[in-house]
């Protein structure tokens, strides 16, 4: 009844206005990040996308749009193996790749996909002219490399269409994971004529691409929203359940984001150490993904270094636990114990690697530790071993574990530690140089096969910030780089492990684990190591 | 004009005094005496100097008496409150355990399952205990795999169920053991089958309170028994009156250790700016004119000296490497950047008392240069060196606090009370002792200093001495 005299007090305007108001509260009400009968899912990105040219795409968000509106030749499925995209099947030879595309790939204006614009698009990625800073992803097809230096014409790349539906490539050098690197956001295709018509306005909005993936970009409001819809000429339409994709947020910002989540306004939210213990007490289902990225001790090598020392490096080895390390030290669900250099997810040759080829065991053993540090001060001569550098970067987490290194080394071994505090950039300045002892390193995959790890101690490769030096080790990654046998290959690895492990080249800690919030309705959404994650490609939505 | 009379010796005797004026009828009070008179009847400032000597005492001497290693890493009682001493289980070093596998269920469900069946037989295999919580269960028909969750409230229904700790992939993995940072206290543990990629809403939970334990190896790396004890026997864990750090290392002997750094800047900084600003201000005082305006004006350009500035130059200047100590630069920056404070106010006191009547009469006795400043200028200035030095002293601390709580003081693991509430300020939500502990100690020895000085301004300063008595 007070409700009823207030509502006649009004006159028309203020009736009209408060209607209004209530039309909006109500609609306000129905936006609900998932949503089955219409099949749309709301999420929010962390950033607007520089451009969405897959040629030229680095950053994470650019990466993710373009994995569910475009495809290459091969693509990941609902269970996160390599499956058939534009290309219908393939053969891979010791240096030539043959692709045979499936008739039905379209693209959004009703063209055919067809082998030229695969052509174009791969000799516009190692065009120096283009600048990709990904080229280097097709650096085994022939020539890549030299083209990419600006030594060569760009036509000298090894890739030809043999008609509209066959592709052939020519390998610089056998390269087994060949077909892995298809899939990826650099290889996907370009049609020419498209692309000529618009040249720099390419890809900066909506209307200026054209889309061959799952979903297409419908709607692209710059700093504010991108909005994905089902794109109906995909060739696989029927396999795709969501209809519609709509990030109608762009923040970076967790808080904000788990906010979002609560009021129901997204789908998905990633949660860091601040914010999980909130997401726990608004009684959240919480669930946890493991990054594909391993930590690790370093040590330097160069001359005068007392880490050159073998024993020095086991006796550290030996007393470090990773169990204890991830379960006491790090305290977070999803972190891996490190075993070894490669992550478990890593491919071997029929299950995973780490299945395949389990890394030598090292037991934590105290009474080893110390007499192997007991060989280590004879061979080195020294009484007492000096104060080893430890260098971090400066976030909480990384000095927090480097104190744990400390005290454990100082109370069960007698070594010393002294930690070098730096902030990122300085901290890679230093590696650089080598002013360090030990440093805490941690290493993302760039592609989908085990050499984006196995390379990372050659003697060539720049990233060995500790100039370790290794001929067995350099010829073992020689082998599995000329190799396309998968057993040959992992072979060379396996052997590549026992190395790293058995001389304690370098200290395996841990592989990083993450946790976030997905709608308990929200089905199928994939998280991946590499490529667009999260895939939201086979999701669907639970009635 | 009568013929004089003769005068005798007697006439010349001074006439017998009649009253004795100067007799003191209470025992004379030095000024310090009277100054400590007065301090003795301010409770504030007597309550602050037994803090500042239980303080002294608790740097000095506790160390002696409380023997835990500061940096000793008590990884069985990481972040542990404070409470009494543990007993806890001796356990056999830790053995992986061979999660059951079924070999007649299959791993992964042939389809996509529509709806699973909740998790049955739900229990843990074998003791609880902080090193290790075993649980199996029995095989779910159709499922592709299992999520353990854990929780430390109970779960309301599916919500709440707490931190997920293992997706198990295969539908035949019938194990999972947790070890995550255990501690024993009531854990709500919840599994939820799944179809080996997404979770069904159906769950499962059971309460698991885990014995609080301690290896064999631990234990005997600790010194708390001996190779000869056995698995099964309770054990007297370490005991931390004050409870851990978040790497299980003792907050008390940490306060200490800590206490030595703080009150080390705290004390020996202002102790030697202060004398140094006492000579400056008291030449510039007492000699006066051009000498005078050249040395406080290079007093002003020492203040305009930006302090953290300088103590970045001095750590790079001293050759101060990475992960070394960085107090003794500090304590150069304080000595060399703070003593114009009190060299301002010793001078113009100087320039006051220099000026007094008694310091002219003193003068026309005879008085020389030595004789004046030590009788008149210092005794009078004293009331003011006094509580400049005891107001010095928190704000030095501060200072060490901090630089040390942005990382440019002290290098791990040497703690100071400053380190340790950066370190504690991270965790305060879920173990606010981390931080209460060293925080009350800065607030405490700050606080008891001020008062103390307080007291000492009223005790010391003549004008307020016709206030009282």
């Amino acid at each position: 009844m007070i409700q009823a005299s207030h509502w006649y007090g009004l006159n028309m305007p203020q009736r009209l206005l408060l209607l209004l108001c209530m039309l909006f509260a109500w609609s306000e009400g129905m936006a609900q990040s998932v949503d089955a009968a219409s099949g749309t899912v709301k999420i929010a990105i962390a950033q607007e996308p520089p451009q969405l040219n897959s040629m030229k795409a680095t950053d994470q968000v650019s990466i993710f749009v373009l994995g569910h509106v475009m495809e290459g030749l091969t693509r990941y499925d609902r269970r996160g193996n390599l499956a058939p995209g534009v290309a219908e099947r393939w053969e891979l030879g010791d240096t030539t790749a043959k692709f045979w595309l499936r008739k039905d790939a379209k693209w959004s204006n009703g063209d055919p996909v067809t082998a030229h614009d695969f052509v174009f698009a791969w000799r516009s990625v190692v065009d120096p002219n283009t600048a990709s800073e990904y080229a280097f992803i097709l650096y085994p097809v022939k020539n890549a490399e030299a083209i990419n230096q600006g030594n060569m014409p760009v036509t000298a790349l090894g890739i030809e269409a043999i008609d509209d539906h066959t592709l052939t490539v020519t390998l610089e050098r056998p390269t087994g994971y060949f077909i892995k690197l298809t899939a990826f956001v650099t290889t996907f295709p370009v049609q020419e004529k498209f692309y000529q018509a618009r040249t720099e306005q390419y890809a900066a909005d909506a209307k200026d691409m054209l889309y061959n993936g799952a979903f297409t970009l419908d709607s692209w409001v710059h700093s504010a929203s991108m909005e994905m819809r089902k794109n109906p000429l995909y060739w696989d339409a029927e396999a795709i359940k969501l209809n519609a994709i709509d990030a109608d947020y762009i923040t970076a910002d967790t808080r904000a984001r788990l906010n979002l989540f609560i009021d129901d306004k997204i789908a998905y939210t990633q949660l860091d150490g601040e914010t999980y213990k909130d997401a726990l007490n608004n009684q959240f289902r919480i669930k946890k993904f493991v990054t594909g990225s391993v930590y690790f001790l370093e040590y330097n090598y160069r001359d005068n270094r007392i880490t050159r020392n073998k024993n020095l490096r086991a006796a550290i080895q030996a007393a470090f636990d990773p169990e204890e390390f991830v379960n006491k030290v790090l305290q977070t669900p999803g972190n891996l114990p490190g075993r070894s250099l490669f992550p478990t997810w890593i491919q071997g040759v029929e299950k995973t690697f780490r299945e395949e080829y389990p890394p030598p065991e090292v037991k934590p053993d105290l009474t080893r530790a110390r007499a192997l540090l007991t060989s280590a001060k004879q061979e080195l001569g020294l009484e007492e071993i000096p104060p080893l550098i430890l260098l971090v970067s400066d976030s909480p987490t990384a000095t927090k574990q480097a104190e744990y290194m400390q005290g454990m080394l100082k109370t069960r071994l007698g070594l010393d530690l002294k930690i070098d505090v730096q902030t990122f950039k300085q901290r890679l300045a230093k590696m650089t140089s080598g002013e360090f002892d030990i440093v805490g390193a941690g290493w993302g995959p760039d592609f989908d096969d085990i050499m984006t790890f196995g390379d990372l101690f050659a003697s060539w490769n720049l990233n060995n910030r500790g100039r370790y030096v290794n001929p067995e080790y350099d010829r073992l990654v020689r082998v599995a780089m000329n190799s396309s046998d998968p057993k040959t290959r992992m072979d060379a690895m396996s052997g590549l492990q026992s190395i790293l492990i058995e001389d304690a080249v370098m200290l395996p800690m841990y592989e990083q684990g993450v946790i976030y919030l997905q709608h308990p309705k929200l089905k199928g959404m994939r998280r991946t190591v590499i490529g667009s994650d999260p895939d939201f490609t086979y999701a669907r939505i639970a009635p | 004009m009568n013929a004089p009379t003769a005068l005798t010796e007697a006439d010349f005797e001074p006439s017998p005094s009649t009253h004795r004026a100067e007799q003191l009828s209470r025992p004379s009070l030095s000024y310090w005496q009277d100054a400590w008179r007065r301090l003795k009847n301010n409770t504030r400032a007597i309550i602050s100097l037994y803090l500042i000597m239980a303080l002294a005492f608790f740097t000095i001497i506790g160390p002696l008496l409380w023997t835990q290693d500061p940096a000793a890493q008590d990884l069985d009682q990481i972040s542990q409150a404070p409470a009494l001493p543990k007993t806890a289980r001796l356990v056999a070093d830790y053995v992986p355990w061979q999660v059951p596998i079924s070999a007649e269920h299959p791993a992964e469900p042939d389809d996509y399952p529509d709806r699973l069946d909740p998790v049955t037989d739900f229990r843990t295999s074998g003791i609880a205990t902080t090193q290790s919580v075993r649980l199996t269960w029995s095989p779910v028909n159709e499922a592709g795999g299992y999520s353990i969750y854990r929780s430390e409230t109970r779960p309301d229904g599916l919500m709440g169920l707490g931190l997920p700790l293992e997706t198990v992939s295969g539908g035949n993995i019938l194990g999972f053991e947790d070890r995550l940072n255990l501690k024993s206290q009531s854990y709500f543990y919840s599994i939820v089958p799944t179809d080996g990629f997404d979770e069904f809403d159906v769950v499962t939970t059971i309460q698991v309170n885990p014995e609080q334990s301690i290896t064999q190896s631990q234990a005997i790396l600790q010194g708390l028994a001996t190779p000869e004890d056995l698995p099964g026997q309770a054990i007297t864990l370490a005991f931390h009156p004050f409870g851990t750090d978040y790497l299980g290392r003792d907050i008390l002997a940490r306060l200490m250790q800590g206490a030595q750094v703080s009150l080390f800047i705290g004390v020996v900084a202002p102790l030697i700016y202060v004398l140094f600003g006492v000579f400056y201000g008291g030449f510039a005082g007492y000699l006066g004119g051009k000498v005078d305006q050249l040395m406080m004006r290079f007093a002003d350009f020492v203040v305009a000296l930006p302090f953290l500035l300088f103590m970045i130059l001095f750590k790079i200047a001293f050759g101060i490497g990475p992960g070394e100590s960085g107090v003794m630069p500090m304590l150069v920056a304080l000595i060399l950047l703070l003593w114009p404070g009190t060299a301002r106010l010793v001078r113009g006191q100087v320039l006051k008392i220099r000026e007094q009547g008694y310091i002219e009469a003193a003068r026309l006795l005879g008085g020389n240069s030595s004789y004046l400043i030590l009788r008149h200028i210092i005794p009078n200035t004293m009331g003011v060196i006094l509580v400049t030095l005891t107001f010095a002293v928190p704000s030095a601390i501060f200072t060490e606090a901090f630089l040390s709580f942005i990382g440019m003081g002290v290098a791990p693991p040497t703690p100071s009370w400053g380190s340790m509430c950066n370190e504690g300020v991270k965790t305060m939500l879920s173990h606010p002792h981390e931080l209460f502990f060293p925080a009350l100690f800065i607030s405490i020895t700050v606080l008891a200093f001020n008062l103390l000085g307080d007291g000492l301004t009223e005790a010391l300063d003549s004008k307020m001495r016709s206030r009282d008595l």
